[in-house]
């Protein structure tokens, strides 16, 4: 049992959900960092304010990103958290391990860190919790010798992070891994060097279902889609109707754009106007499947608030292809983030600076054309600001 | 050209951190020069690291470049 009363942190392992606390007694039986990480913990909650320094130490030889320095404020109670620094692990892409993978990460952290993991951290990393100044370099060494890599952090690319897809997802249009493992290699450089103006991250999802989120969080999503009709099987169409579906309820009636019809024994899709929500497809599983050419589709902007409120990504290619060796979407990566290190300002995300200069600046820049799907909300507000030139051409 | 250039650099983090501020975004560095190639400013920042003349500091979220001289001692 810990040794420190911890009367608040008490009350948050009562609930119906695992609690953290639980975990971090029992690491702080056999850690001390760990005990005096629940001390300074039950101070925060006491005192209402966090007792952490942030920033300082940032990497190991050669690397600017993956270490994230901490200290406690409060050394003089807590000694063994004085330094208690973050570091991120690059992920496994789609998050697979073998057991003897993860079983080599959590000895390395046994030996140099606190034990105590965030198995994963919200930008996808393996991030392990609390050690000394004098462990990271030592830490790092034992990481690469177990096959693990630093991953992004700073002002820098974020280490890129992708769905399952096909590895265990039947509904993945793209090879969301394969994509993912290309990127990553592909800009070591800019993921352990930073010199971009802020974050800059880049997540892949196979199909709209969009499991990593990419369109709220990503600076440069990249999401799975389909051109063509949606396959039917009417036949199990009719048989999830057997088996109790209330199609027209749940189904059609909940479908974004009204594009299907069912009149009791067959469903019809207008699939001009589907927009790739999955819903009907996530139901009907057995009856529905995607559209035969496959692809992806990229968006740009995404963020969560933090200087400014957060913005949801905007389609700047509604269908790209996407085959090894991916040059035509790294080529966009590169022009894109080379237009934002040009004129973004220190800390402003690639959606607000083309909030800030307009999209028609931000197309014109990239090389993109025009096109009606990059319309961000067309049943609202359907505007697009062309240039003088472009209107005069039109109109004559 | 390069040594030009990095000797400049350098010159611009040394005349910047003579105030009390000595920790700098990178968009700052290459502003210091506007007649200079921003990727070859980079360039040279990246050299100077390697060099451990210059350090990186980040807060986790941002990342800013100063003299390691300047480096804050635990």
């Amino acid at each position: 049992m810990a040794k420190r009363e911890t009367p608040l942190l008490d009350q948050l392992e009562r609930g119906k959900w695992p609690s953290f606390v639980k975990d971090m007694k029992e690491a702080a039986e056999k850690n001390p960092m760990a005990e005096d990480l629940l001390g300074q913990l039950e101070l925060s909650y006491k005192d209402k304010i966090g007792h952490w320094k942030h920033g300082g130490i940032v990497g190991v030889k050669g690397y600017g990103s993956g270490v994230i320095g901490r200290y406690s404020d409060r050394p003089d109670l807590f000694p063994n958290v004085q330094a208690f620094h973050t570091m991120r692990v690059n992920h496994p892409t789609g998050w697979f391990y073998k057991t003897d993978a993860l079983r080599r990460l959590c000895d390395v952290w046994d030996k140099h860190g606190s034990g105590l993991t965030n198995m994963h951290g919200s930008t996808g990393d393996a991030i392990l919790l609390g050690t000394t100044t004098d462990h990271i370099q030592p830490c790092f060494d034992d990481l690469t010798e177990a096959g693990y890599d630093l991953g992004g952090s700073g002002s820098a690319l974020r280490t890129p992070s992708a769905c399952v897809g096909p590895g265990r997802c039947e509904w993945a249009c793209v090879d969301s891994l394969d994509i993912c493992y290309d990127i990553t290699m592909t800009y070591q450089d800019k993921m352990h060097r930073p010199m971009f103006p802020y974050k800059f991250k880049i997540k892949v999802s196979g199909c709209p279902n969009d499991c990593v989120a990419s369109i709220a969080r990503a600076d440069f999503a990249v999401i799975g889609t389909w051109k063509g009709d949606i396959r039917i099987d009417q036949g199990e169409v009719e048989a999830y109707a057997a088996s109790g579906l209330d199609i027209q309820k749940e189904v059609c009636d909940l479908c974004p754009t009204k594009c299907m019809e069912w009149d009791g024994k067959r469903l019809k899709i207008d699939n001009g106007d589907c927009t790739r929500c999955m819903h009907c497809i996530n139901l009907m599983s057995k009856a529905l499947r995607q559209g035969g050419e496959r692809g992806a589709t990229i968006l740009i902007g995404g963020k969560a608030p933090i200087l400014q409120g957060a913005l949801l990504s905007w389609v700047i290619v509604p269908f790209m292809k996407l085959e090894p060796p991916y040059e035509e979407l790294k080529d966009l990566i590169l022009r894109i983030q080379d237009w934002w290190d040009e004129y973004g300002k220190s800390r402003e995300r690639l959606g607000e600076l083309i909030k800030r200069l307009g999209m028609r600046v931000f197309l014109r820049a990239v090389g993109l054309p025009a096109v009606p799907q990059m319309v961000k909300a067309p049943r609202t507000n359907p505007y697009v600001f062309f240039w003088p030139e472009d209107i005069k051409k039109e109109v004559k | 050209m390069s040594d030009d250039l990095k000797a400049k650099v350098l010159d611009g983090f040394r005349q910047k951190s003579m105030g009390d501020k000595k920790m700098f975004y990178i968009r700052e560095v290459v502003r210091w020069f506007p007649d200079e190639d921003r990727q070859a400013i980079q360039t040279v920042v990246k050299e100077l690291l390697d060099d451990e003349v210059l350090r990186y500091w980040s807060s986790g979220s941002s990342t800013y470049l100063m003299l390691a001289e300047f480096f804050p001692k635990e």
